[in-house]
């Protein structure tokens, strides 16, 4: 168990606090409490010797933790810290918690035996109860005004809540008009929080489905109100489908953007991404100076923002987190009393950064990114190094830009004719940047670690293989591109002709469908092979009716007319939740109440949906399949849900455990196909989060034994078998898959022409699905190819 | 020279004790009243342990002086001046007492001040009256003059920096929860100092 010290002016107040602390806690689970104030009993004082004999008395292997009034207690305590062993200093820590409200939670939260870490977060949140009982905490403050404010609530419906993004676009909005305005997470309570204040509204937290109440007063209040309901059902701006954009096609007149193609070659140039601070001197006016490179960043991302409209929002973002009142305000705070400017912006920006990192949703933690981009951006500003920004380099050829991360506003700004292509070290595919990237066609590859790649070294890279090269074969590296530009334009041209392959197997190819619109934008699909009710009525709180659900899968159907669509049950739980079926927290969701397994227990929205797939399969062709089924029970109960079969619906269920796909044999006596998913199956396989960056390299879809088990399941299903999951959507992994016996693959949008072109180029004869099976690990798999 | 060290804390100790009444004036102005007794008592509690025990080195003198204030003293004066004369007297072990020595042994005490403060320039603290003086020393010994001279100028800068203390608003300590009410009071802490380093002037050259 910890220690306590208690360091005060007056012994009599200490001891009184002591007293109060120690009523909270049974005699036998009390933590040693040392006082240390006072000059005697009465002259009011601090002694620097005393606090450190306190500290030895109250010492312990677990630490100490000193809880201080003012002034000079804070001073003597200090002090004391150099006269006692620098072991036990170690573990002493000084906490500014309030001295009687954080000594009541120390010796409450130390008696439990908590770390001192965990006692000295309780002594720091002692204010909060008092706080918040009299809302005139910090964060509190300027809210409680609002009170009398009129309120609207709105759903958050976007796919990962209320992040940077959309944050910005809301904050932008509320910050053009005369009132003030706050908002409330209803369903976490966490707030109010200021609604103009990016910081504030970012790391709310609000994930999709959440209710936000916005209270707003001042001359405007109606009008910001009903802008924000606006705003709400436009998803805050967040176009969901221009999230991954891919495209085909040669970037637009105008944009000096990339080749589209996922391998490039050329000198490598090298950014360190560390601003080199060292050598700024702090003026008498650092206020100005920060303000000058605040306006001329913010100059720079307005540029960027109005030059290329589809990544508007980004900069956006990245505007809003640069002019956040709430950072700024405390900037110059703290500017006015001499600090350099240098320094206090990035210690406000990393608090910042790690305020986003800390965030539970892996999507938002990336946008920490953003916070350090601008943070960077600023800091070349403030020390004049604009100029050596690596992206202005001049190179003989196009260079390969290798990074750390890569942040959304180089990647806007970097020339496509003086950069062949972008190599970055992070993991991670949905940062703004990568986006951004992706977008213009730029080729990029992520995750390349910290290989050491000399400055000017001729490097080379392909995304698909996951190679990168230091030294390549020129010449190798230029087929290579020769023949990804070959197939790029073969497929654009052939979308529409089935997938023959060489020997003579024709493999459909259909499309997954989480919007209409994905339907629609999709050239050559033979159908869709997944649609993803769950998104489909995203936006909604409340669960569609029968006629409605109706109504879209029929919009579904038409964007692929006469082709069959298969429609997958309600599939919640996990990652993704579904606003109108509330779920308990659970410590293991990803094992827990997904998919199928959430309906048990309240059947009645699954009866609803499997009404409305009785009844649009009497239109056109339809299939249905069951996600998250592991057991034959759960197979025959749904079916025992879905009743008489009208006649033409195909009924199967979604592989994805492990179990499921061991006895896949026992599972389709009464089914007409299954649909490996292989996103789900590959993280069960390996027992690794996907969303969990330190692991998710685990997660390797190519891993022999994924393969391992979808060759099972072709051998044992007795009925077709489809690949349903991002696996599908690799046009080499798709050639395996199809040389293992699947029978059907269902990819994302953009790739149904790349996967068909590349089937019909295979011959699935000479694929060695022996050696494949057999090989060491997803890399071995991936050179076999 | 530990004679003239002893001197220095006795003159001073005396100077604390005529003035204590004032500095707790200055300091019921922005502070807790208690700026002048806490000194008095404290460099009284140092007096009485030169009279009870014999030195054999000046950092030795200086390092007891400093652990003595630490504990008597009571408000943030205590670890300040505590750490001024530790530091003061750490710096000087084994040294030679030269007027370069004694102007690097000021600045390492007064770099301890800062360290535990905090405090920067136009903070309204003892600082603004340690800073000129440390410049001055500095600048006489560096063109030649010996110590009186640099030790005389240097409680002149301290007597102008504590002066320039009047119009600041404090940023430290409790002043600091002032805010502008703090302004139009000269610094209890600068005044101190200034009297630390007159007596210095008249007695340690």
């Amino acid at each position: 168990m910890i220690g306590i010290v208690v360091v005060s002016h007056s012994r009599a107040l200490a001891t009184a606090a002591v007293g109060m602390a120690t009523e909270m806690v049974a005699d036998g689970k009390r933590p040693s409490i040392v006082v240390a104030a006072g000059l005697d009993e009465t002259t009011f004082g601090t002694d620097a010797v005393a606090v450190s004999e306190a500290i030895a008395a109250a010492d312990s292997a677990d630490g100490v933790l000193v809880l201080l009034d003012l002034g000079s207690a804070v001073l003597s305590a200090e002090l004391a810290l150099e006269f006692i062993d620098p072991e036990v200093a170690a573990r002493v820590r000084l906490t500014s918690a309030p001295l009687v409200e954080g000594l009541v939670a120390a010796a409450v939260t130390a008696s439990s035996g908590a770390s001192l870490e965990a006692v000295a977060a309780e002594a720091e949140r002692g204010l909060l109860g008092k706080q918040e009982h009299l809302g005139d905490g910090p964060a509190s403050a300027e809210p409680a005004a609002v009170e009398a404010g009129q309120s609207v609530e709105v759903v958050v419906s976007n796919q990962h809540g209320l992040h940077a993004r959309p944050a910005a676009r809301l904050v932008g909005l509320v910050n053009g008009f005369d009132a003030r305005v706050t908002v409330t997470d209803v369903d976490t309570g966490h707030g109010p929080v200021d609604a103009g204040s990016l910081s504030m509204v970012a790391t709310l937290n609000a994930i999709r489905g959440h209710l936000l109440r916005f209270t707003a007063d001042g001359p405007e209040a109606d009008a910001a109100l009903a802008a924000i309901q606006e705003l709400a059902t436009e998803n805050f701006g967040d176009d969901e489908p221009a999230r991954f954009p891919a495209r085909l096609s040669a970037p637009t007149d105008g944009d000096n953007g990339g080749s589209g193609l996922d391998v490039a070659y050329g000198p490598a140039v090298l950014a360190s991404g560390i601003v080199d601070v060292d050598g700024y001197v702090a003026g008498d006016n650092e206020s100005a100076r920060l303000e000058a490179a605040v306006e001329a960043v913010a100059e720079e991302l307005r540029r960027l923002r109005d030059a290329s409209p589809d990544l508007a929002g980004i900069f956006e973002a990245q505007l809003a987190l640069l002019t956040d009142r709430q950072q700024l305000k405390e900037i110059r705070e703290v500017l006015d009393r001499g600090a350099s400017a240098v320094n206090v912006w990035q210690l406000v920006y990393d608090r910042l950064a790690e305020r986003f990192e800390a965030l539970h949703d892996a999507y938002q933690r990336e946008r920490a990114q953003d916070v350090r981009a601008v943070r960077d951006r600023v800091l070349r500003h403030l020390t004049g190094t604009t100029e050596d920004s690596p992206i202005e380099v001049e190179t003989e050829q196009p260079a390969i830009l290798v990074v750390p991360e890569l942040d959304a506003a180089t990647a806007a700004m970097l020339d496509g004719h003086r950069f062949a292509g972008v190599a970055v070290r992070a993991a991670g595919a949905t940062g703004h940047g990568v986006i951004v990237a992706r977008s213009r066609g730029i080729p990029l590859i992520t995750g390349i670690g910290d290989v050491d790649v000399p400055a000017g070294a001729v490097v080379a890279f392909d995304a698909r293989k996951g190679s990168f090269e230091v030294d390549p074969v020129v010449e190798q590296v230029r087929a290579t591109i020769a023949e990804r530009v070959a197939e790029q334009e073969q497929a654009a041209a052939e979308a529409e002709l089935p997938a023959v392959t060489v020997d003579g197997r024709t493999v459909a190819v259909l499309v997954n469908v989480g919007t209409v619109q994905d339907a629609l934008a999709v050239r050559g699909a033979d159908g869709s092979g997944l649609v993803r009710t769950e998104l489909l009525f995203g936006e909604r709180r409340t669960a569609p009716t029968v006629a409605e659900q109706v109504e879209a899968f029929r919009a579904v159907a038409a964007a692929l007319p006469g082709k069959p669509i298969t429609i997958r049950t309600w599939d919640v739980g996990g990652d993704k939740p579904l606003p109108f079926l509330p779920q308990e927290p659970e410590a293991n969701p990803f094992l827990g109440e997904r998919g199928l397994r959430a309906f048990r227990r309240q059947p009645e929205l699954l009866r609803d949906q499997l009404e409305a797939v009785r009844q649009i399969a009497a239109e056109i062709p339809v299939h249905v399949m069951f996600p998250m089924v592991t057991t034959a029970d759960e197979v025959a109960w749904a079916l025992d849900e879905l009743g008489p079969r009208p006649e033409g619906l195909k009924v199967g269920i979604m592989i994805e455990v492990p179990a499921a796909a061991l006895r896949v044999a026992t599972l389709t006596t009464d089914l007409d196909f299954v649909s490996i998913g292989t996103n789900d199956l590959t993280q069960y396989i390996t027992a690794t989060d996907r969303t969990n960056p330190a692991v998710a390299a685990l997660a390797d879809g190519l891993d022999p034994a994924v393969l391992q088990l979808i060759d099972h399941v072709v051998r044992n299903a007795g009925v077709p078998v489809g690949v349903c999951g991002d696996l599908a959507s690799n046009p080499q992994a798709a050639v395996i898959l199809a040389a293992l016996g699947v029978h059907e693959l269902s990819t994302i949008a953009p790739q149904v022409p790349l996967v068909k072109a590349r089937l019909r180029e295979a011959d699935l004869r000479l694929i060695d699905t022996a050696a494949v099976l057999a090989a060491r690990d997803g890399d071995q798999v991936r050179a076999l190819l | 020279m530990i004679d003239k060290f002893a001197a220095w804390l006795r003159d001073s100790a005396q100077v604390l004790h005529d003035n204590a009444a004032y500095l707790t004036e200055l300091d019921s102005a922005i502070g807790d009243a208690d700026h002048g007794a806490n000194l008095d008592r404290g460099f009284g509690a140092v007096v009485a342990v030169l009279d009870e025990t014999s030195f054999g080195s000046v950092d030795e003198l200086l390092k007891k002086a400093g652990m003595t204030l630490v504990s008597k003293v009571g408000g943030a004066s205590g670890p300040l001046y505590g750490t001024f004369f530790l530091r003061f007297g750490t710096a000087l072990a084994g040294a030679e007492l030269t007027p370069v020595s004694i102007g690097e042994g000021l600045r390492a005490g007064v770099g301890g001040i800062l360290a535990r403060g905090k405090a920067e320039l136009g903070d309204k603290t003892m600082y603004d009256a340690w800073a000129p003086a440390l410049d001055a020393y500095d600048a006489v010994v560096a063109s030649g003059g010996d110590l009186e001279a640099a030790l005389t100028a240097a409680a002149e800068a301290a007597a102008k920096g504590r002066d320039a203390t009047v119009p600041l608003e404090a940023r430290k300590g409790r002043a600091s929860y002032l805010g502008e009410r703090s302004v139009g009071h000269q610094d209890p802490g600068a005044t101190s100092t200034t009297l630390l380093l007159e007596s210095a002037a008249r007695t340690l050259a």
